[in-house]
C-alpha cells in the first residue's frame, strides 16, 4: 500500500467520522435526557438530505444557504416528535420504541409519495473537482464536511457547558428528578433536546446529500450505526459520542478499503461487542447498557 | 391562614391505609420534625406534602394554595423544595456548578429564550448568589470538586445548598442525617439552623434519628400506623406516654 492509498484512507476516514458524529451527537443527546432511544432518527437525517434536494436541486438556492436551512427544519421536526410521541410515551420505553419506528416510517412514505421511491436522486454537488494531497484526491464536497462538523461539534460543546440552557439539559441528563427539583422544567428540556438531535442529524444529512444516494430509505444505515456509536460511546455522552464516530468511521474505513463495506459493518458491530465486554459502560458512559 | 398546612390528608395503596386523616399545621419561620416508628407512614406522608404522590382524600395548602398534585417544579417555582435520602445531584458538575443550575423562582424563560437570549446578568447573579450560599454552608474549599468525588456527608449538604438555590420559603428536608456519623450530623444540624437563622426559611423534615431531631426541631409531629399521635415540644414528646409505648411498647404488653 502506498503513500497515497494511506493518506486517501485517512481523510475518508476523517469525513465518515464526521457524518457519524453529526448523526450520533444527535442521538445521543436525545437519549440522554428522554432516556429513550428515537428509532427515527435516521429518517431526520433522510429529512436533511431532502432539505437540500428540495431548495438546491429543485429551488435553485445557494448550496450553503440549504444547508443551514436544514438545522432549524429538521430541528422542527425532532420538536413534533418529541411533542407527539415521546412526551406521551415518556416513561414507557416500548411504546416509545414503536411510535419512534412508525414515525420514521410514516416519514419515509410521504417523502416517497411526494418525490417518487424509486428513483435515486442525484444531485449535482455545488464544489466540482477536489484536492491533492501526496497523491490522494478528495473531492471539495466531502472536504467541507470535517470542518463543518468541528464548527458545529464546537459550539455544541460551547452550549452545554457554558450556556445556563445547555447545563439544564446536561443536568437533566443526569438525574432528571434533581433536575426538576431545581425548577427545570423537563418538558422545556426535552424538547430542546429533540430541536438539537433533528437539528445536527438534518446538518449531517444535508452536507452528505450530494455524495450519496438520496432515497427515502437512506437514513437506515446510518442510524444503525449511530446507534452502535452511541453504544460504543456510552450511552448520553456526547464526548463518547464524538469520539466512537471517529473510532467507527477509522474501522468502517479501512477495512472497507481492504476488503468490503459489508465486512466492515461486521468489524464495526464486533469491535462494539468488544467494548462492551471490556466495560460495559461504554468508553465514556457511566450506565450500563 | 396557616403558612403550610396539612388537612384531613388520606393516602390508600389498594386496601392499605398508609396515612389516616392527618392534619397539621406549620408556621412560617418554624423548624417541623415528623418522626415516627418504621412503618408509621412517614415517608408516604412526606411523599404526599411534597407533591410526589397525589393524596386520596384530603389537600396540603402551602401560602393558600393547594400544591397537592401539582407538579414538582411548579411546586419548586412556588417556594416550597423538598431534598431526596438519596444525593440528588448532578455529579459530572462541580459543587458551584451544581447550585447555580437552579432556574430562579422568577425565571420563567421561554425555549426561545433559553436558547438565544440567554440573559448575562441574571447569570452572574445566580452565580453570586450560588458563592453566596456554597461559602455559608461551609463548603468554600469544595466549590470546584466534582460532585461525585464528595464524600457522603458532603454530598447530602450539597443536596440542601441546591435546594437553597432555588430560594425557597419552606425546606422539607428527608431523613437529613440518614447514613450520616455523628460529626456530619452534627454539622448538617447546625447548617439547618443557621438556614432557618439567617434567611427566614421554614424547615419540615422527616427524620428517622430521634437526637437530631430533639436537638433541631421546636415542634414535633409524631406518626404511627398512619396516624398523627402526638404533636408538642421535645419535653413534650419526650414525655408523651402515648410515644413511648410507640416505640418501646406498652408496658402491659411485655408480661
Amino acid at each position: 500500500m502506498g503513500v497515497d492509498t494511506i493518506i486517501q484512507t485517512i481523510a475518508n476516514a476523517l469525513v465518515l467520522g464526521s457524518v457519524y458524529a453529526m448523526v450520533a451527537v444527535g442521538l445521543a443527546i436525545a437519549f440522554g435526557v428522554m432516556q429513550m432511544a428515537n428509532f427515527s432518527h435516521g429518517e431526520l437525517f433522510m429529512a436533511g438530505s431532502y432539505v437540500v434536494f428540495v431548495l438546491y436541486t429543485l429551488l435553485g438556492m445557494p448550496f450553503l444557504l440549504a444547508v443551514i436551512l436544514a438545522f432549524p427544519i429538521v430541528a422542527m421536526i425532532g420538536l413534533a416528535f418529541e411533542r407527539l410521541i415521546f412526551r406521551p410515551t415518556r416513561g414507557n420505553v416500548l411504546a416509545g420504541f414503536m411510535a419512534s419506528a412508525g414515525a420514521g416510517f410514516i416519514l419515509q412514505v410521504l417523502v416517497g409519495q411526494q418525490w417518487g421511491v424509486g428513483l435515486m436522486r442525484t444531485i449535482q454537488t455545488p464544489f466540482p473537482g477536489g484536492a491533492e494531497v501526496l497523491g490522494a484526491s478528495i473531492s471539495y464536497q466531502r472536504l467541507l464536511i470535517f470542518p463543518a462538523t468541528v464548527i458545529m461539534v464546537t459550539g455544541l460543546w460551547y452550549f452545554l457547558t457554558r450556556v445556563k440552557a445547555g447545563k439544564a439539559l446536561r443536568a437533566c441528563a443526569q438525574d432528571p428528578e434533581a433536575a426538576v427539583l431545581q425548577g427545570i422544567s423537563l418538558n422545556k428540556m426535552t424538547g430542546l433536546a429533540m430541536l438539537l438531535s433533528g437539528g445536527f442529524a438534518g446538518v449531517g444529512g444535508a452536507l452528505m446529500a450530494p455524495i450519496i444516494p438520496v432515497t427515502p430509505y437512506m437514513g437506515h444505515t446510518y442510524a444503525v450505526t449511530a446507534f452502535v456509536i452511541v453504544i460504543v460511546g456510552g450511552m448520553a455522552s456526547i464526548e463518547g459520542a464524538v469520539i466512537a464516530a471517529f473510532i467507527l468511521g477509522f474501522i468502517h474505513t479501512i477495512v472497507a478499503t481492504l476488503y468490503d463495506s459489508v465486512t466492515a459493518t461486521m468489524v464495526g458491530v464486533l469491535f462494539m461487542a468488544i467494548v462492551l465486554i471490556l466495560k460495559p459502560t461504554g468508553l465514556m458512559g457511566r450506565v450500563k447498557v | 391562614m396557616s403558612f403550610f398546612s396539612v388537612e384531613n390528608l388520606t393516602k390508600k395503596f389498594g386496601g392499605l391505609v398508609a396515612n389516616n386523616n392527618i392534619s397539621m399545621d406549620v408556621e412560617k419561620g418554624e423548624i417541623r420534625g415528623v418522626i415516627g416508628p418504621n412503618g408509621a407512614g412517614k415517608t408516604t406522608f412526606f411523599n404526599l406534602v411534597s407533591g410526589f404522590y397525589r393524596p386520596t382524600s384530603g389537600k396540603v395548602t402551602f401560602k393558600g394554595q393547594t400544591i397537592s398534585g401539582m407538579a414538582t417544579n411548579k411546586i419548586a417555582r412556588l417556594g416550597a423544595v423538598r431534598t431526596f435520602q438519596r444525593p440528588a445531584l448532578f455529579s459530572d458538575f462541580t459543587v458551584l456548578e451544581n447550585v447555580s443550575i437552579a432556574q430562579h423562582l422568577n425565571t420563567n424563560a421561554s425555549l426561545l429564550n433559553a436558547i438565544i437570549g440567554h440573559d448575562n446578568h441574571r447569570e452572574a447573579d445566580s452565580l453570586e448568589r450560588a458563592i453566596e450560599i456554597v461559602d455559608f454552608l461551609g463548603m468554600a474549599e469544595d466549590r470546584d470538586t466534582m460532585a461525585n468525588n464528595l464524600s457522603h456527608g458532603l454530598q447530602r449538604q450539597l443536596g440542601v445548598a441546591m435546594a437553597l438555590a432555588t430560594e425557597p420559603e419552606l425546606l422539607m428536608l428527608d431523613e437529613p442525617v440518614a447514613g450520616m456519623n455523628s460529626g456530619e450530623k452534627a454539622v448538617m444540624v447546625n447548617m439547618i439552623q443557621k438556614i432557618r437563622d439567617k434567611w427566614g426559611v421554614t424547615v419540615l423534615l422527616v427524620e428517622h434519628d430521634m437526637r437530631t431531631v430533639m436537638n433541631l426541631c421546636e415542634k414535633i409531629t409524631v406518626l404511627d400506623f398512619g396516624e398523627k399521635l402526638a404533636e408538642g415540644s421535645p419535653d413534650d414528646i419526650r414525655s408523651n406516654r402515648a410515644v413511648i409505648e410507640a416505640y418501646l411498647g406498652a408496658d402491659d404488653s411485655v408480661t
